[in-house]
C-alpha cells in the first residue's frame, strides 16, 4: 500500500494579524461580545432611522403617558410602557425612553470614540519622541506625564466646566456642542498620558532590536524609522488600549453628567439618564434600570472583547497559556 | 432661597389687601395671641425638634441680611422679636398683622408717613439687657451700610425720610462709617421718646401698610456693643424665646432657652420643646425619604424645604392614613415667569410671539403637574387677594385665545408683522433637573415657531448674581417671585420698575413708572389694588414677561410633631408654634 501522502494542506505564512484574528475567532465570549457591540454601533448610527421606523422621537413631550395628578410620573406601570413607548416614557416630560436611549447611545459613544481617537494619536506621537528621542525630551515628558497623572482628576473636571465651557462659547460653540467638546477635551487631556507611558516603554525597547539598529545603520531618516519600522509594532499595544479605555469613558462620561457637568438638555446622553432616574427610583424603577442594564451590558462587553484582543495579539500572555 | 433671593415672603392665600391696609391705618389692632395647635391634642412643653435642610447654612440669620422666606419664619419664631408679626395660624388667618414687641401694630398719621410703635415692658436680649427704641433704631441703621449688611430688604432706604445724593444712594451710609456721614439726618428719620419706650418711623411718602414692612427682621433690634458688623450673621444676639449654642456650618445648629426671654412680654411665641436642632448639608432625596420613613429622632423632624416632586404621589397620591395627619399641600405665592429681556428683544410684537408660543400646559406639567400649582396669567399671584384679576393675556389680550399648549402659527405671523428678524436667543436657567426639562420645553416650543433659542445652564449658586449684571443677562430668563407682604406694592414696581432691583428684563418705560408712582402714592386699599390689577394687565400687554404658574408648595413633617401647618404668611412650617407629642 502505497504511502499516499497527505494532501499536503498549503502551509501558508500567516501574519501577525490573521494569527490574532483566528484566534478571536475561536473565542466565543469575545464574538458574543463583538456582535453587542456591532449591534449598539449599528443602533447608534443609524438612530433616526430605527426611532423613525418605530415611532418614537426623543425629543417631543407626551402629556398623555403621564399622570398629571401624581406629579407627572408615568401612567403605569414600567414607566407606561406601550406599543408607543416600548421602553416607557421619561417621568415629568412624557419623553420616549427608548428613543433617548438609542440618541443617548449616539452622544456617549461619539464622545468615548472621538476622545479615544484623540488621545492614541497624541499619545503615541509624545511616547514615541519620549522613548525615540530619549535624554532631555524623555525627562520633559516624564515628569509632564507624572503631573498631569497625579492630578485629582474628578475635582478638576468639575471645577473646569463652567470656566471652560464659557470660553469654548465665547469661541461661537453652541451650549450644547460647548459641552461635548469640553467633554472631548478634558478625556483627551487626562487620558493621554497613560498611552504616551505605554508607547515610550514600547519605543525604548523596540530601539534596542536589530532591525531599528539595521536601519539606522543604512542611514535610514528619523521618519522613516519611526514610522515604517516602529509604528507597525505599535498596533498592538493601541489597540489593546482603545477598546480598555472606551468604556472607561464611556462609564466616565456617565459620571460627570451625573455630577451635572455633563452633556446639556435636551441632548439625552446615558449619564444624564442614570442620574436623573435615580430621583424616580421608588416611584419608577424601570427608568433606573434600563439605562442602567445597557450601559452595564455595553461596558461589559467592551471589557470582554479588550481582554480577548489582548489575548490574541498577545501569546505569552494569553489564556492559553495557563 | 427658593428661587430668587428677594421673593422670600410669602404670603396670604385669600386675603385681601383690603383688610390689611385698614387695620394699618386704624392702627391699635387687638393683642390677640394666637399659636394654638392645629391638631393633635394640647401643646406639651419639652422635648426636641429637629429641622432638617439641604442647605450648609442659613443665608443669613443676622437680622438685617435675612430675606427669605424660610429663613425668617425660622428667626422670627426662635431668635428676632419685631415691632408687628403674623399670626400663627393655618390658612388666611396666618397672614393676620398681631404685634410682637410692640403694645399694637402701630399708629399712623393721617397721611400715612409717620409711624409710631410703643414697646412692651420686659423685652429683653439674651444677656438680659432691656429692649430700647435705640436697639431698635440701631439694627434699622445696619440696613444703610450696603456694603457690608448685604442681600437683606431695602425699605428702610427706600421709605425712611433722608435725602439722596445725586446717584439716588442715601447720603446717611450706616453705623460704621463716620465720615461724610449724613447721621444727624437718620437721627431725624427715626425718633425715639424720652423714655425709650416708643419708636417713630418719619417716612418720604405715604406708606399705608408700614406696620407690614417691620415684620421684616430687618426692622429688629441689634445691640451696639454686640454687633460685629459681617460676622453678626454668626452670632445673633436673640431676643427670642431660644438662643445659640452652637453653629457650626455644613453640620448643625443648636439652640436652647433664653433664660432672658420673658412669656409675658411675647404673646406669640409659646416656646414649647427644651431644644431646637438644625442639621444641615442632607441630601434633599434623604431628607423627603427620612420624613416618609419616620423612624427615630425623625418623628420630631421637620423640614426646611418643600417636597421634591418625585415622593408627592407617595404621600398625597393614596390618601394615606400614615400621613393624612402630617403633611400639607397648599398654594404658596410664588409666581414662576420666563422674562424677555426688553434690550434683547426690543420689538413687543415679537416679545408677544414669544409668550403665544410657550407650552405653558408643558412647563406645569414639568415641575410636577397638579402638584406644581395652577397656570399662571399675570405677575401677581391669586394669594394676593382683590389685587389679582384675570389678565385676560390668555383669552383675548393678544388678539385671540391662546391654548395653553402655544400656538406656534399665530406666533409666526406675529414676527412676520414685526417687520425685523428674530433675534437669536440665549435661555438662562439654574442647572437643576426640573430647570433643565423647561429649558428643553422652551426651546422646543419656539422652535414650533421659528425662534432659535440655546440654552445657557448656570450654577445654581451663581445664577442670580449673573442674570441681575446687565452686561451678562441674555434674551430669555428663567424667574419667579412673590410678594414681601401682602401688597402687589412689592410686586410691580420691583418686576417692571426702571432701575428696580428685580427688573431682570431691563424696562424702561417712563410712562409706566408714571402709573407705579401714582399708585404706590393711593391710600385706599381698595382703589389702590384695583390700580395695581391694571398695571399687572398693563405689563402683560407688553410681554416683558411670560407668566407661566401660580405655585404650590408639600410640606411633610414627623409624627410627633404638634402644631405644623402651611404658615402663609412665609409659605413655610411655623417653627415658632411647633411642640413635641411625648
Amino acid at each position: 500500500m502505497a504511502i499516499t501522502a497527505e494532501p499536503a494542506t498549503e502551509v501558508a505564512g500567516r501574519s501577525l494579524r490573521q494569527i490574532a484574528w483566528g484566534r478571536l475567532r475561536r473565542d466565543r465570549g469575545a464574538m458574543v461580545a463583538f456582535g453587542v457591540l456591532l449591534f449598539v454601533f449599528l443602533m447608534a448610527a443609524f438612530a433616526p432611522l430605527v426611532t423613525g421606523w418605530i415611532g418614537v422621537n426623543p425629543f417631543d413631550f407626551d402629556a398623555t403617558a403621564l399622570d398629571l395628578s401624581k406629579g407627572s410620573i408615568p401612567a403605569g406601570p414600567w414607566g407606561a410602557a406601550s406599543w408607543s413607548h416600548p421602553l416607557g416614557v421619561e417621568p415629568l416630560t412624557g419623553r420616549d425612553l427608548l428613543a433617548r436611549l438609542l440618541y443617548g447611545a449616539r452622544v456617549s459613544l461619539f464622545i468615548a470614540v472621538t476622545s479615544v481617537i484623540f488621545t492614541a494619536v497624541i499619545g503615541t506621537v509624545i511616547g514615541i519622541i519620549a522613548g525615540y528621542k530619549g535624554g532631555r525630551w524623555d525627562t520633559f515628558i516624564g515628569r509632564s506625564t507624572d503631573l498631569l497623572l497625579a492630578f485629582p482628576q474628578i475635582l478638576m473636571l468639575i471645577a473646569l466646566s463652567p470656566v471652560l465651557t464659557q470660553r469654548l462659547q465665547a469661541m461661537g460653540l453652541s451650549p450644547e456642542n460647548a459641552r461635548v467638546a469640553y467633554l472631548i477635551i478634558v478625556f483627551v487631556f487626562f487620558g493621554w498620558p497613560y498611552l504616551a507611558r505605554l508607547v515610550r516603554g514600547q519605543v525604548l525597547s523596540l530601539r534596542e532590536r536589530e532591525f531599528v539598529e539595521a536601519a539606522i545603520a543604512t542611514g535610514a531618516p528619523t521618519r522613516r524609522i519611526l514610522f515604517r519600522e516602529m509604528l507597525p509594532n505599535l498596533w498592538a499595544p493601541l489597540i489593546v488600549y482603545t477598546t480598555i479605555s472606551l468604556p472607561t469613558i464611556i462609564a466616565a462620561e456617565a459620571t460627570l453628567s451625573y455630577l451635572g457637568v455633563g452633556i446639556v438638555e435636551p441632548t439625552p446622553s446615558w449619564g444624564k439618564m442614570l442620574a436623573d432616574s435615580v430621583r424616580f427610583f421608588s416611584v419608577v424603577p424601570s427608568y433606573l434600570f434600563i439605562p442602567g442594564t445597557v450601559l452595564f451590558v455595553v461596558v461589559f462587553a467592551f471589557n470582554v472583547f479588550g481582554d480577548a484582543v489582548r489575548d490574541a495579539l498577545d501569546p505569552r500572555a494569553g489564556r492559553n497559556m495557563r | 432661597m427658593r428661587s430668587v433671593k428677594r421673593n422670600s415672603l410669602r404670603l396670604a392665600a385669600a386675603v385681601g389687601v383690603s383688610a390689611l391696609v385698614l387695620a394699618a391705618c386704624g392702627g391699635g389692632g387687638s393683642s390677640s395671641s394666637s399659636g394654638s395647635a392645629a391638631a393633635g391634642g394640647e401643646p406639651q412643653k419639652g422635648g426636641t425638634i429637629n429641622v432638617l435642610t439641604l442647605s450648609e447654612q442659613f443665608n443669613h440669620l443676622d437680622p438685617q441680611r435675612n430675606y427669605t422666606g424660610v429663613d425668617l419664619a425660622f428667626a422670627s419664631g426662635y431668635l428676632n422679636r419685631t415691632l408687628t408679626q403674623y399670626k400663627y395660624a393655618p390658612g388666611p388667618d396666618g397672614v393676620t398683622l398681631v404685634p410682637d414687641m410692640a403694645t399694637d401694630t402701630g399708629t399712623a398719621n393721617a397721611d400715612a408717613t409717620e409711624w409710631s410703635f410703643t414697646l412692651r415692658d420686659g423685652v429683653a436680649f439674651q444677656d438680659g439687657t432691656p429692649v430700647t427704641c435705640d436697639d431698635i433704631k440701631y439694627g434699622v441703621s445696619r440696613t444703610f451700610a450696603t456694603d457690608i449688611i448685604t442681600d437683606g430688604p431695602t425699605y428702610a432706604i427706600d421709605f425712611l425720610d433722608i435725602p439722596k445724593d445725586a446717584d439716588g444712594a442715601s447720603t446717611y451710609k450706616g453705623p460704621f462709617v463716620t465720615e461724610g456721614n449724613d447721621a444727624a439726618a437718620f437721627d431725624k428719620a427715626i425718633t425715639c421718646s424720652e423714655d425709650g419706650k416708643t419708636i417713630t418711623f418719619h417716612l418720604n411718602q405715604p406708606v399705608g401698610d408700614f406696620n407690614y414692612a417691620v415684620t421684616l427682621t430687618a426692622f429688629s433690634p441689634v445691640p451696639k456693643a454686640k454687633d460685629t458688623g459681617e460676622k453678626y450673621d454668626d452670632a445673633v444676639v436673640s431676643t427670642g424665646p431660644y438662643q445659640i449654642t452652637e453653629y457650626t456650618k455644613g453640620q448643625k445648629l443648636v439652640l436652647d432657652r433664653n433664660p432672658n426671654w420673658n412669656p409675658d412680654s411675647d404673646p406669640l411665641r409659646k416656646a414649647y420643646p427644651d431644644q431646637v436642632v438644625v442639621s444641615f448639608a442632607i441630601d434633599a432625596a434623604a431628607i423627603d425619604q427620612r420624613l416618609i420613613a419616620d423612624a427615630g429622632a425623625d418623628q420630631t423632624a421637620v423640614p426646611i424645604a418643600g417636597m421634591m416632586p418625585e415622593n408627592l404621589s407617595t404621600v398625597f397620591g393614596a390618601d394615606d392614613p400614615r400621613f393624612a395627619d402630617r403633611s400639607v399641600d397648599a398654594n404658596d405665592p410664588y409666581v414662576r415667569y420666563m422674562v424677555i429681556n426688553t434690550q434683547k428683544v426690543p420689538n413687543e410684537k415679537q416679545r408677544i410671539a414669544i409668550a403665544v408660543a410657550v407650552n405653558r400646559a408643558e412647563i406645569l406639567q414639568i415641575r410636577g403637574g397638579d402638584f406644581a400649582g395652577t397656570m399662571a396669567d399675570g405677575s401677581i399671584s391669586p394669594t394676593l387677594g382683590a389685587a389679582y384679576q384675570p389678565s385676560g393675556m390668555w383669552t383675548d389680550m393678544f388678539g385671540q385665545e391662546i391654548p395653553a399648549t402655544g400656538d406656534p402659527e399665530y406666533a409666526k405671523k406675529l414676527i412676520a408683522e414685526s417687520g425685523e428678524p428674530m433675534p437669536k436667543l440665549v435661555y438662562q436657567f439654574p442647572n437643576n433637573p426640573v430647570d433643565e426639562k423647561m429649558a428643553a420645553s422652551y426651546q422646543a416650543s419656539l422652535a414650533k415657531a421659528g425662534i432659535e433659542v440655546s440654552l445657557q445652564p448656570i450654577e445654581p449658586g451663581e445664577y442670580y448674581s449673573i442674570v441681575m449684571d446687565p452686561a451678562k443677562a441674555e434674551g430669555l430668563i428663567r424667574s419667579g417671585w412673590a410678594a414681601d407682604w401682602p401688597n402687589a406694592s412689592t410686586v410691580i414696581p420691583p418686576l417692571f420698575g426702571k432701575g428696580q432691583s428685580f427688573n431682570l428684563g431691563l424696562i424702561d418705560d417712563p410712562a409706566f413708572d408714571a402709573k407705579i408712582a401714582e399708585a404706590k402714592a393711593m391710600t385706599d386699599a381698595n382703589a389702590q389694588a384695583a390700580k395695581w390689577a391694571e398695571l399687572n394687565k398693563e405689563a402683560m400687554t407688553h410681554a416683558w414677561i411670560v407668566p407661566t404658574v401660580f405655585g404650590k408648595t408639600q410640606y411633610l413633617w414627623g409624627s410627633k410633631v404638634g402644631g405644623s401647618f402651611m404658615w402663609d404668611a412665609y409659605g413655610a412650617i411655623p417653627y415658632g408654634n411647633l411642640w413635641v407629642k411625648q
